[in-house]
């Protein structure tokens, strides 16, 4: 079989997966969940086929679509190293969230859906991760959004969940709005929108470099890996059940935007480079504070995940896009590996999510507590873990580059510790504060052997020299050129000190300011206005909430008004009342009513006085 | 005293009006056939009083065949409507109406 065949199989099973569940097995949700799983076990297995298959050089493979006119749609694979590491990873993570979802979701009425959700979700990923061009990138990229929005929405009978869903499906269309702008110039630019050729073309002319697009292309990514400022909808994506949460908002589709950066990379110029490192900056500093001032474990987390995922947009501003690739995989290792445990603990605890009514957790909850803490150690840059050799880059290039952006990166680094501390002592530490927590009983195998896979991931994932030799290509270029930029060696020694000093500090501070399995907030008693101010969280939702409420409101009820006076009252009520009224007057001329007659006698006569007066020609 | 011609014209247009409305809004045969006979009849006024003001006879040869024609029409006119009742015991138009509704 061939690679290319392989990757067929791998980007439609999920979609047959779907289609069957849509279509019959949605009230049957044990067959549904099995089915789904089976597909998620067939990328797995497929995926690693195709990567068996690629060949030094990667593979490409595309068929026309739709042809318009001069303009043509292809589908098509670009399948290099780049993907083929991407493939792997969301084919692998994405298997072990299926099998953990098994567990959490067994006793829910609607399984059916969620399971359907999860295949056509993988169908979309796998789609934008093979895409060769931009189009087929933003259909597959509104395919994931569809599926994001169902499955935040699963829970459908509550209000938080439906708000959330819809919020997170309006704000990325903002950003998709620059993103098919976007596209329309690159294809009036380049006059393709194929990957490869752009390369190609940018590689015989560098000077058609532009910002422009660029900058209009960035908007996608920033809407879909909730940068600033469309960061608002993925700490309220949290609503939905904990598996998608760490499947879609942690390990794979909020890093889309990161990925598809670094398919485009060719085309951005230093400033547009700049200003995404600054965003990805300020994210990664404003995130790490927020995290404070929440109490949900799901929301900690999610907070967590802007962060990081500013952290790996600062890496691909800074011009290194294989260590933001770095970041990307070994962060959805221990960001998944962190969500599922979150998810089990939720699980055991019978759906409780604060942490200030969890507590004592290690002793009822020991393979989920200790993988959770593994999880936190990689994700604050414990020495030798993934995280760390990831997390290092970044800030080595960030040393190398941008002390400005070196000292914020390395302030969110102390800020990750400790928000990550404090989840850690609060909920796992101490004595159990609620019913919940006390009865709280460990998770079934099937929820605990994924956590273990991706504990055992989140350790020896950062050492690339064990990887396949056909993955990672790309990110052992960057490291490798960023081990041999000048003054590297100094760089290291102090990223090596400062990292390790973030973890230890953050972790240590929080431990003794929080104390362990405290029961309630110490910053929240000793100093309210710091803590409201960062549960605030900037008041970005307030700001939004009126800009819609009060300014476009406004816009809107104009415009409501011009359609229902001018379109609705005057041409299509009008014109359709003008033609009624002629049907009226036609009529009484055939219905017998001696009334009708005698007007339209008069009519008549005014008609023969207007002509003979000469006040009307024939 | 002498009465001017817009006088005349006036009178002879208020009938002419009145007639008019009595067809269009009457409901009974007759009374919408005595305002036909009004409308003539102030046509015959304006006649009139034109050929008193020209000092010709046109005018009035109108008026003599308009009256003749108009006898000739109540005859027809009265007879039919006479008919109708026999027929249908109602000279309203809304019930003779055998068409619509």
């Amino acid at each position: 079989m061939t690679a290319t065949q392989s990757l067929l199989i791998v980007l439609f099973a999920p979609l047959v997966s779907a289609g069957l569940i849509a279509l019959f097995l949605r009230r049957s949700g044990v067959v549904a969940s099995m089915v789904s799983v089976a597909a998620a076990g067939l990328i797995c297995v497929f995926s690693l086929s195709a990567i068996r298959g690629m060949g030094a050089e990667g593979l490409t493979a595309s068929m026309e679509w739709l042809k318009v006119g001069e303009f043509s749609i292809s589908m098509g694979f670009l399948f290099d190293d780049t993907a083929a590491t991407m493939l792997a990873m969301v084919a692998f993570v994405g298997l072990l969230i299926h099998l953990f979802s098994l567990g959490y979701m067994k006793t829910d009425p609607s399984r059916g859906r969620f399971f359907g959700g999860l295949s056509i979700f993988m169908f979309s990923m796998l789609g934008i991760v093979l895409a060769d061009n931009l189009i087929m990138i933003f259909v597959f990229w509104e395919l994931v959004g569809f599926s994001s929005y169902m499955l935040i929405g699963h829970y459908l009978n509550t209000e938080e969940a439906a708000a959330a869903s819809k919020k997170a499906f309006i704000v990325n269309r903002v950003g998709d709005f620059g993103f098919l702008i976007g596209i329309v110039f690159a294809f009036w630019h380049f006059e393709t929108t194929s990957l490869t050729e752009m390369a190609a073309m940018m590689n015989a002319d560098p000077a058609l470099i532009s910002a422009t697009i660029a900058a209009l292309l960035m908007c996608g990514f920033i809407g879909k890996s909730a940068q600033f400022p469309l960061h608002v909808w993925l700490p309220d994506a949290m609503a939905g059940p904990t598996p998608v949460s760490a499947l879609i908002h942690a390990a794979t589709m909020v890093a889309a935007g990161v990925y598809f950066l670094i398919r485009i990379d060719f085309l951005f110029p230093a400033e547009v480079l700049t200003l995404i490192a600054g965003l990805g900056t300020a994210v990664a500093v404003y995130a790490g504070f927020c995290a404070y001032g929440q109490n949900d474990i799901k929301k900690i987390l999610a907070y967590s995940t802007l962060s990081q995922l500013g952290y790996m947009a600062a890496a691909f501003g800074l011009g290194y896009p294989g260590v933001a690739l770095f970041h990307l995989i070994t962060h959805a290792f221990f960001k998944a590996l962190l969500f599922l445990g979150a998810g089990s603990v939720i699980h055991g605890c019978h759906h409780e999510q604060d942490i200030f009514k969890m507590g004592g957790l290690l002793k009822k909850m020991p393979i989920t507590a200790i993988t959770f803490f593994l999880g936190t150690l990689a994700l604050c840059g414990f020495y030798g873990l993934s995280g760390f050799y990831s997390k290092d880059a970044i800030l080595i290039a960030a040393n190398l580059g941008n002390p400005l952006l070196f000292g914020l990166l390395t302030l969110g680094a102390f800020l990750t510790a400790g928000y990550m501390g404090r989840l850690l002592w609060i909920a796992f530490l101490g004595q159990p504060k609620s019913d919940a927590a006390s009865h709280a009983k460990e998770s079934p195998l099937v929820m605990t052997v994924p956590l273990i896979i991706l504990a055992v991931l989140s350790v020896v994932g950062g050492y690339t020299d064990l990887w396949p030799e056909q993955l990672g290509g790309l990110i052992k270029y960057d490291l490798d050129h960023l081990h041999h930029a000048e003054g590297y060696k100094a760089a290291h020694k102090m990223v090596l000190i400062l990292g390790t000093a973030a973890w230890v500090v953050g972790l240590v501070v929080a431990y003794f300011f929080y104390g362990a399995g405290a029961k309630e907030d110490r910053l929240q008693k000793m100093a309210a206005p710091v803590y409201g101010f960062l549960k605030s969280k900037l008041w970005f939702d307030e700001i939004y909430n009126f800009y819609v409420a009060k300014i476009q409101q406004r816009v809107a009820e104009l415009l409501n008004f011009i359609d229902l006076f001018l379109i609705k009252g005057i041409f299509v009520r009008g014109s359709a009342g003008l033609v009624g009224l002629v049907g009226m007057c036609a009529k009484s001329l055939h219905v017998g009513n001696i009334h009708g007659y005698v007007y339209w006698f008069l009519a008549g006569v005014v008609l023969l006085w207007a002509a003979a007066a000469g006040i009307i020609g024939f | 005293m002498t009465v001017g011609i817009n006088a005349f014209i006036l009178v002879a247009g208020l009938l002419f009006v009145i007639g008019l409305l009595g067809v269009l809004l009457r409901k009974n045969t007759l009374i919408i056939y005595m305002s036909l006979e009004l409308m003539l009849n102030a046509v015959n006024l304006a006649l009139v009083a034109f050929s008193r003001y020209n000092n010709t006879m046109d005018g009035n040869m109108f008026v003599f065949f308009i009256i003749t024609v108009a006898a000739a029409e109540v005859a027809v006119g009265l007879a039919i409507i006479v008919a109708l009742f026999r027929r249908r015991q109602t000279v309203m138009v809304d019930g003779l109406n055998a068409m619509s509704r």
